[in-house]
């Protein structure tokens, strides 16, 4: 059976692509170095496909429809946002493994969406580009993307157990594939409101502590007005990392590089995931 | 008020190039597409991102809205703040 090999939870922040004198070349180098660093052990590990838990940010997903959780089925394309340097284009997918996802989900009790020919926005193809592309291997995805943006958000006790739900499904796909899982978001960021700029190294370490400690329960007792009020609209996002957290069953990690750059609008952290045996 | 057809109309304008010229060549002609009042059609026209934000509009949608139209971030945050833009 396939087995999840490594977890990551890394920013997707679409200011270094537009903005990179936003931060200073040390700010920069760090980030990207972690970035690169990440690429590496996911090259270790021998990735055959990668879980991409992203969110939407009011670009995929408008007002008539707003799912909780997707999941890609079939084949995938973006960024529909395009960044400078990062143009849309189809994206290597692993329908197989999505689709097997959803079919657990709708018999364990999650009525996933699902896309079958999934856009996604930044918050998977920013991962994808600076974290898998770099490893020379074109590793197929499964993209996830969680309702951090916009409300109604998924609870983080929902996207805990949702990452929970894909280790259980990766466990019975009938194959010997290694998989990572990335969850991609920022940490204190504001967006579009008019604290936007304002980052919270205190927030951030917090986060990064408990995701490092794997502890469930604290991750857990973040409220959504303790995250809006510390770290805000954009820590939500902080979800994503619930999910991989789960996903890897909360073995604990290390960090791997953190950077408060106001100028990027955001608290960038990065940590790889242990994977409890 | 209604902050989901305000949030219609925004997301629309930030993700078709085409509603976007449409807006830019006759606001008025296409906004009566929307069911707004005459208040709301004003806030969206006149580019009254702070109230939009204060009836809860997501300012993801408010942020994209005005960077769409070619004004400047700096601006958006003084505004944004209260302050003179």
């Amino acid at each position: 059976m396939a087995r999840i090999v490594g977890g990551f939870v890394a920013p997707h922040n679409p200011v270094m692509y537009f903005n990179p004198q936003g931060a200073t070349q040390e700010q920069s180098d760090a980030c990207y170095g972690a970035y690169a660093a990440m690429a590496d052990r996911i090259k270790e590990l021998e990735a055959d496909a990668a879980i991409v838990i992203g969110c939407d940010h009011y670009i995929l997903f408008g007002t008539e429809c707003l799912p909780p959780y997707v999941i890609s089925t079939g084949e995938i394309e973006g960024p529909v946002d395009q960044l400078p340097g990062l143009k849309r284009k189809p994206l290597l997918s692993h329908g197989a493994l999505g689709a097997h996802i959803a079919a657990e989900g709708s018999r364990t009790g999650f009525d996933w969406t699902v896309g079958r020919a999934l856009n996604v926005d930044h918050s998977v193809a920013v991962p994808h580009h600076l974290m898998l592309e770099p490893t020379g291997k074109d590793i197929p995805i499964v993209a996830v993307m969680l309702a951090c943006g916009v409300d109604p958000y998924l609870p983080m006790a929902r996207a805990w157990a949702l990452g929970e739900h894909i280790a259980d499904a990766v466990a019975s796909f009938p194959s010997d594939e290694r998989i990572v899982v990335i969850g991609s978001g920022g940490i204190s960021h504001h967006v579009g409101d008019e604290r936007m700029g304002e980052v919270n190294p205190a927030f951030d370490q917090k986060v990064l502590d408990i995701v490092t400690r794997g502890d469930k329960d604290a991750m857990l007792a973040l409220t959504d007005e303790e995250i809006l009020r510390d770290g805000g609209n954009g820590a939500m996002e902080i979800r994503t990392f619930a999910c991989a957290m789960a996903a890897t069953r909360a073995a604990g990690g290390r960090v791997v590089g953190y950077e408060p750059v106001e100028g990027w609008v955001t608290g960038m952290g990065f940590a790889e995931l242990e994977v409890a045996a | 008020m209604s902050r989901n057809t305000l949030e219609k109309v925004l997301y629309d304008l930030s993700t078709s190039g085409a509603n976007k010229k449409k807006f830019a060549e006759d606001p008025d002609k296409f906004l009566s597409r929307y069911q707004l009042s005459e208040d709301e059609r004003a806030l969206i026209r006149d580019y009254k991102v702070r109230d939009l934000a204060d009836l809860g509009v997501n300012t993801m949608l408010t942020w994209g809205f005005w960077l769409q139209a070619g004004k400047s971030n700096r601006d958006y945050l003084k505004i944004m703040k209260r302050e003179e833009a």
